[in-house]
């Protein structure tokens, strides 16, 4: 088969469509005098609205210990250590979303199909990131209401043992959601299925892309 | 707001280039809804870069590189989409079914189908190959070296040749 013959089947095609395709300009212009920014509004409702709860999530938590250090006495130690570090992972996880709204609301798909989609696929990858940091403050939810006046000193081994075990698995579980956010895992099954679950089906499949398009980069080398 | 005559000029441009959106979508989307929407979303990108188009590059090869980038980076091994969050109920661009010979159908229709297996990037490729777009044409829309361009279509090719006649059999 020669490459013209490709072609010619191609363009079979091509003198049809040409006559075929009309352009419904009434829709059209109702798409980009309207449509194009409704489209985009209710994402950028959900966006804001994020970033609206993660502000207002971090100010309360600031509250708390800024109360805590004005009234200051050792009780306040636990809650002020806890829910300090919950406050910079917070605060972490904010610019983490700023600066991936931001990368969303400049890429500009003018570039070339390489250049675009590394630069979609990184800002993927980049969710993992952080969804990895935010694993790191489960533990904290277990020891901000805990008193220098009543913990350890007056509490009974039963209960020191159930604190032990609650704080100590998520702590462990902390860790070893943190250490499984790698590449390696995503082929695993039960790790797809796990991310599934939070919506980031979207980044594996950047994941693979992005191997795709390391292949695709690489055969250069070979030329 | 953009200026109304922005828009005049943009709908030129897409009454003359139609095809392309059309052909990009065809090869992206099996489903004739999935198509109408990524036309539409296609649309959407093309008129918000319009302000940005840079004039060193032909018009097809910037819409070349909108229509890629948003197919291959929105419908990319979805196996259920989302709906864009204001869907029109009918498509911009219209297209109206013709009917071929029957081998002239048939043998597009297999060409159709080797070229939806394969790889984003080489559907792509190989898109503009058979549109005829000359490897420095390519080399602008997908970001790869003419040489790079070069051997990897030869390669593309000779597993489609492979493929077709296996088809024909």
């Amino acid at each position: 088969m020669e490459n013209a013959e490709l072609i010619n089947i191609w363009k079979m095609q091509n003198a049809k469509i040409e006559k075929a395709l009309a352009v419904n300009e009434i829709l059209f212009k109702e798409v980009i005098n309207n449509k194009a920014r409704n489209s985009l509004r209710p994402l950028a409702r959900l966006k804001s609205a994020g970033v609206i709860a993660f502000v207002l999530y971090i100010l309360l938590l600031g509250y708390g210990v800024f109360y805590a250090i004005s009234n200051y006495s050792s009780a306040w130690n636990y809650f002020i250590v806890s829910v300090s570090i919950i406050a910079l992972i917070n605060i972490r996880g904010l610019t983490d979303y700023i600066r991936h709204l931001s990368w969303v609301n400049n890429i500009n798909y003018n570039g070339s199909v390489m250049e675009i989609q590394q630069q979609l696929a990184r800002l993927k990858l980049s969710i993992i990131q952080h969804s990895k940091i935010m694993c790191l403050q489960f533990p904290f939810y277990t020891t901000f209401y805990l008193s220098d006046k009543w913990f350890p000193a007056e509490v009974g081994i039963g209960y020191l043992l159930l604190q032990t075990v609650i704080t100590g698995s998520l702590a462990y579980l902390s860790y070893w959601l943190y250490s499984q956010h790698k590449p390696e895992n995503f082929e695993k099954k039960w790790f797809r299925k796990m991310l599934e679950g939070s919506g980031l089906t979207s980044v594996i499949n950047a994941m693979d892309f992005y191997k795709e398009l390391e292949v695709f980069k690489a055969d250069n080398s070979d030329v | 707001m953009k200026h109304v005559g922005k828009s005049e000029e943009f709908l030129e441009v897409i009454q003359i280039h139609k095809g392309i959106i059309y052909k990009v979508a065809n090869v992206y989307c099996k489903d004739e809804e999935d198509r109408k929407d990524l036309v539409q979303e296609i649309v959407i990108h093309l008129w918000r870069s319009f302000e940005s188009y840079d004039d060193t590059f032909r018009y097809s090869t910037w819409i070349y590189r909108i229509s890629l980038n948003v197919a291959i980076s929105l419908y990319r091994k979805e196996n259920s989409r989302k709906r864009i969050s204001n869907p029109l109920t009918d498509g911009i661009i219209k297209y109206t079914e013709y009917t071929g010979s029957d081998e002239t159908e048939a043998d597009l229709n297999i060409l159709r189908q080797i070229i939806s297996q394969l790889k984003d990037l080489d559907k792509a490729l190989m898109l503009l190959y058979l549109e005829e777009k000359s490897h420095k044409e390519i080399s602008q829309i997908i970001g790869i070296s003419e040489t790079n361009v070069a051997t990897k279509i030869n390669r593309i090719k000779q597993v489609l040749k492979q493929k077709f006649i296996q088809f024909k059999k």
